[in-house]
């Protein structure tokens, strides 16, 4: 059993894993769409990441929490490092976000809903991850992960846009 | 697979090239074999490499069907890896080990199948495949390397998985083994 602690990183990073298996499965079952393997293959190894994210989250976050309890002067460094996880899952829950649009706007009409659902769900979590981001680089504002996630969230958050447009 | 049928035939009608890019494509495969399959350690899996392409080049004239060159080295390799695993004072894999074996050479034939389908592909879709499936770069990364917009990207990467699967479809028929009883 781990004894990382998850926080919002890798509750983030799951529910974006899980949004991928939707659309993986939205894809794999839906009829008469040609690029429907290639989407789920895409999606599944979206899921697969992300898995790997979450736990990786929980790794860094404990690292720093255990650094903060300490009062350690590698805090800010911590910190630092501990932003490149949640860009990460940022940029893959985005890349999730962008494959439930594609599966929204080709997906079997009963199945649309589940896509649109999984393009809402990827796209919060992206927003998730890029606030974490922003979090811990406080002290160094102007560092290009904070852009970088940034520019993450607002790519799923269009693709859900754009998503849930083809679901009404 | 017709590429392996005329490398083959280069190779007998003795171009050094030839011998050079039978190596080249094979390499990976046979050391894979050597330390995945038989767990060689790296002095011996390299000595198993030499041997197996020495016999290859002494007796690759005995193949009967040149299609058959990937199970035919694949059976030079196990081969010599067994007489390696002799020579070391270390016993021969169990029944139960020998199961475990077949199963990771199915999977190196199955991954060395994805590769030479991966290779006869256009480079533009090698590459997209690349990026996303080994490199896990994400969609806005690979559309902005590439000079694309990011929302054809999965799109992209679907057809070409398309060509892929008809390529590893077409070369992935069991071929035939020739010529194990003069290895």
């Amino acid at each position: 059993m781990s004894s990382s602690r998850s926080g919002a990183g890798s509750a983030a990073a799951e529910a974006a894993a899980e949004a991928a298996r939707l659309v993986a499965t939205v894809a794999r079952e839906t009829t008469g769409w040609e690029g429907a393997a290639g989407v789920a293959a895409q999606a599944a190894a979206l899921a697969d990441r992300l898995d790997e994210l979450a736990e990786a989250d929980a790794e860094a976050f404990t690292a720093a929490l255990a650094a903060l309890e300490s009062r350690s002067r590698d805090l800010p460094i911590r910190m630092q490092h501990a932003a490149d996880v949640p860009l990460e899952i940022a940029r893959t829950a985005a890349d999730a976000a962008e494959a439930a649009r594609v599966a929204a706007e080709r997906c079997d009409g009963v199945l649309r809903a589940d896509a649109v659902g999984a393009a809402a769900l990827a796209s919060g979590a992206a927003q998730a991850a890029a606030h974490l981001v922003r979090a811990n680089l406080l002290v160094a504002p102007d560092d290009p992960r904070v852009a970088q996630a940034a520019r993450a969230a607002e790519d799923a958050q269009y693709a859900a846009a754009r998503a849930l447009d083809a679901g009404s | 697979m017709g590429d392996d049928a005329e490398l083959v035939g280069r190779c007998l009608r003795g171009e050094q090239q030839a011998w050079n890019d039978l190596v080249e494509r094979y390499a990976r495969y046979v050391h894979a074999i050597a330390t995945q399959g038989y767990r060689l350690r790296p002095p011996d899996a390299e000595d198993a490499f030499q041997d197996v392409f020495l016999r290859v080049y002494d007796r690759l004239g005995s193949l009967r069907d040149p299609e058959a060159l990937r199970p035919w080295i694949a059976q030079t390799t196990r081969r010599v890896c067994l007489d390696r695993l002799a020579a070391a004072g270390r016993e021969e894999p169990s029944e139960v080990e020998a199961r475990g074996l077949d199963e990771t050479i199915d999977e190196l034939d199955e991954a060395f199948a994805v590769r030479e389908a991966l290779a006869s592909l256009p480079e533009e879709c090698r590459e997209v495949l690349d990026r996303f499936f080994c490199r896990d770069e994400s969609y806005r990364t690979i559309g902005e390397a590439l000079g694309l917009p990011s929302g054809t990207i999965a799109s992209r990467i679907s057809r070409c998985l398309g060509k892929l699967r008809e390529r590893f479809e077409g070369r992935n028929e069991p071929a035939r083994e020739s010529g194990r009883s003069r290895t």
